[in-house]
């Protein structure tokens, strides 16, 4: 059985200059030792950060290489946790429809640091995010940081974060620092973007969401912006993160942010086919609601409520065809909860447990697409007679 | 009642090899040895497999304590368990999925669990899970996966009789014979089920799961109620209940009705226990019965535990019953079983008189009556006198 994979939010597969880059691979040594292997070791990490710098706009000392992007949003938030508290800059701004690894870590400082108070800016699966709320608490709190992700993983929304730094330059005294972390994991590969203008001090990037390897990834923090380590130990990363560097994974995620060069009539060309898929499932569906439609959106993603049909039920019965979708974030368990991001937009558990997330690749075609739209039609016909 | 009379659905494979297309069976997978070998029984029979666990109760939000490991708990769909069934479904190259069932399996079996103990009961959470999700959520996602029937890996027997109407049978390890939790099913759904192991023993179970390598081949046997950790269902009733809720009352003496003492909550007790009453006395005293009205713990001498009368309610029926003939009723789950006959029967009430008094019938637990091997149904017991 051909399998269609449709859930390109969770992961992707590496790429052919990935698989070979590693197939290929013979520098291998400790990018610490001083000998020739662990000299070769260190400049292939250096030429992938410079790669990498050059590509997102930044200078390479403003990238540090981390295990992906839980470990980079926990190294931000809990590494500045100290500096906002001796600042008296206690306030943080995020929202309940963060990545876990960003609102649970946020919700586990709460807890720790009675200093700390979190604010949690409402998003509305009908408004979007609430820009008045950001600026108002901006405005009435002594805010150390806004932590508020790029693009969403479940919905694909957009949201405007040249915006918020606009809003924080306006609300914040110039003596204050307020940091801006951006959870940017869904964007690489499925948006361009440019890193200097949008503003961030902190950005988190993943290598697996756009066909490199899983277990890596890369963390922007603009000059000036430190932050205490997550893992101390041999000083890797300039201090910012002890622990040998995964040298092969990063010498591919190196190679493979080349490939997001030039991605633009690409990225047009999954949009129309993103559209093309949900304009075909609306009319042969009825009771079906695309989430965030009417909004900026990921070119790939498609957050599809269908009434009485339910999440966990379509996504075995595709996958017993051969789809691999998803009902919300691949969670570490395989427990398929109704997802708490949903849930926060404002989704009622019904709602929340009803939808269907489908997120397209580089390499969907338009028969991947007639043949799942095809096969969902039949799945909801008999879930609904049911 | 001979076993001949009946054909054994579950040795009857070759109906799967006569249609093109494979008939489809949901498995439900606890990560146990039994389950396994159901699953992998009948993917040697040539069905498509697919299996399945229900996560029941998130055991890291319900720590039993901090220094236990994962071997404290249960060991019936835990966050190990779903593992083991994952591997075992790796192993026999099948899909597997986890179920959420959390909410209605705190709806189903955790609060009614807590509610009967609190009113004075000795419950068995275990039907329950029977009746409102393996045998309920489980057949309806069955339905939703165009699968053609539920398997799971209960020590029972699906038999049809003359006129080939689906019937419970019990086990052929009688040891291990799982039909006391059975009782409840619908008479719809037996002609959807299979249970691949039900004709087997324990030791030929996990003989077969040691020949094709199961993982869980030697993997101890779930004992208890697979919820209650070590710490013991008190401490888990309290946990999960207000003080409130808790019956206090006198302590008394059965059949005089001196007091003796007092005491915080009838849940602390179940009936034929000795020790832990917190009372002395100069003979050996047992609880008899327990008020809900009054709050009054009745204690007595072990001779005065034999009741032979019992009433049951929401009884669910098989066979129809014939009030003149004997038949067999468990009063508890490793109850081999005593001579009984009915004596009044209404919609969904019957009472029934033992041939010989029974120590300790407590309210809360199954009746259930067979006819030889065959499970006619039963009910709860709300009495006995």
């Amino acid at each position: 059985m051909k399998r269609v994979f449709l859930d390109h939010n969770a992961t992707t597969f590496p790429s052919k200059d990935v698989v070979k880059a590693i197939t290929d691979f013979k520098d291998w040594g400790n990018p610490s030792s001083i000998h020739s292997s662990g000299r070769r070791a260190r400049s292939k990490i250096l030429q992938a950060k410079r790669e990498i710098a050059k590509i997102l706009g930044v200078s390479p000392g403003e990238l540090s290489f981390t295990s992906g992007g839980s470990e980079s949003n926990n190294s931000v938030i809990r590494g500045l946790v100290n500096r906002l508290i001796s600042k008296g800059s206690t306030h943080i701004i995020s929202s309940r429809s963060e990545h876990p690894s960003v609102y649970k870590t946020l919700t586990h400082i709460q807890e720790s640091f009675p200093d700390i108070k979190v604010h949690y800016c409402p998003i509305d699966y009908k408004k979007g995010l609430d820009y008045n709320f950001l600026e108002e608490t901006l405005k009435n709190n002594p805010v150390g940081l806004v932590s508020l992700m790029a693009a969403n993983n479940e919905t694909g929304e957009i949201y405007d974060i040249k915006k918020i730094r606009f809003l924080i330059e306006k609300h914040t005294l110039k003596s204050r620092r307020t940091y801006l972390h951006s959870d940017m994991v869904q964007t690489l590969g499925k948006m361009p973007f440019d890193i200097k203008d949008l503003g961030v001090d902190f950005a988190s990037f993943s290598a697996h969401k756009f066909y490199a390897l899983q277990g890596v990834g890369v963390l922007y923090h603009k000059k000036g912006s430190g932050f205490e380590p997550l893992i101390t130990g041999g000083g890797q990363e300039r201090g910012r993160r002890a622990g040998t560097e995964n040298l092969m994974a990063i010498h591919a995620m190196g190679l493979q942010f080349n490939a997001l060069k030039n991605l633009d009539s690409k990225l047009k060309e999954i949009e129309s086919l993103r559209d093309y898929m949900e304009t075909k499932i609306k009319s042969s569906i009825d009771r079906v609601m695309i989430l965030a439609s009417d909004r900026k959106r990921l070119c790939n993603t498609s957050l599809i409520l269908i009434d009485s049909a339910h999440g966990e039920t379509l996504l075995m019965n595709l996958d017993l065809m051969g789809f691999d979708v998803s009902t919300g974030a691949a969670c570490s368990s395989g427990n398929p909860e109704p997802s708490p991001v949903l849930r926060a937009l404002g989704l009622s558990l019904k709602e929340a447990s009803e939808s269907l997330r489908v997120s397209l690749g580089w390499s969907t075609t338009k028969e991947d697409i007639d043949s799942f739209v095809e096969h969902l039609v039949k799945v909801v016909e008999k879930i609904r007679s049911i | 009642m001979s076993n001949t009379e009946y054909k054994n659905l579950n040795s009857d494979s070759k109906q799967s090899n006569e249609s093109i297309k494979k008939p489809r069976v949901l498995v439900a997978m606890s990560g146990g040895v039994d389950s396994s070998v159901a699953a992998a029984l009948l993917k040697d029979q040539g069905f498509e497999v697919i299996g399945a666990t229900m996560q029941v109760w998130n055991y890291s939000n319900n720590p039993v304590s901090e220094d236990e490991d994962c071997d404290a708990h249960g060991t019936c769909c835990s966050s190990d368990d779903v593992d083991d069934a994952r591997w075992v479904c790796d192993q026999l190259n099948i899909p597997f999925y986890v179920l959420n069932c959390e909410d209605q399996f705190k709806a189903e079996v955790i609060d009614p669990f807590v509610e009967s103990y609190l009113s004075g009961e000795t419950p068995i959470p275990c039907v329950n899970c029977n009746t409102f999700l393996k045998f309920s959520h489980l057949i309806k996602k069955m339905k939703e996966l165009d699968c053609d029937y539920l398997a799971t890996g209960h020590y029972a027997q699906v038999v049809l009789n003359k006129s080939n109407k689906p019937l419970i049978q019990t086990s052929e390890d009688g040891h291990k014979d799982q039909t006391y939790f059975l009782f409840t099913l619908e008479q719809e759904i037996l002609s959807k089920i299979l249970f691949p192991v039900g004709h087997l023993d324990k030791t030929d179970v996990r003989k077969i799961a040691e020949e094709k390598k199961l993982v869980v081949a030697k993997k101890k046997d779930s004992v208890g109620i697979c919820f209650i950790g070590s710490q013991g269902y008190k401490t888990f009733v309290e946990d999960h209940s207000t003080e409130d809720l808790h019956v206090k009352g006198e302590i008394k003496i059965y059949p005089d009705g001196d007091v003796i003492g007092k005491h915080s909550g009838l849940h602390k007790f179940t009936l034929g226990q000795r020790r832990a009453l917190g009372v002395s006395f100069s003979e050996p005293l047992f609880v008899r019965s327990m008020d809900y009205e009054t709050g009054e713990l009745w204690l007595s001498r072990e001779k005065d535990l034999y009741k032979d009368s019992v009433r049951v309610r929401d009884t669910n029926f098989f066979e129809k019953l014939s009030l003149d003939k004997e038949l067999k009723v468990k009063l508890r789950y490793q109850h081999k079983g005593s001579a009984c006959k009915i004596t009044k029967i209404s919609t969904s009430e019957i009472s029934l008189k033992l041939t010989k008094p029974e120590r300790s019938i407590t309210p809360g637990q199954a009746a259930v009556f067979y006819d030889g091997d065959l499970l006619l149904g039963g009910g709860w017991i709300e009495s006995a006198y």
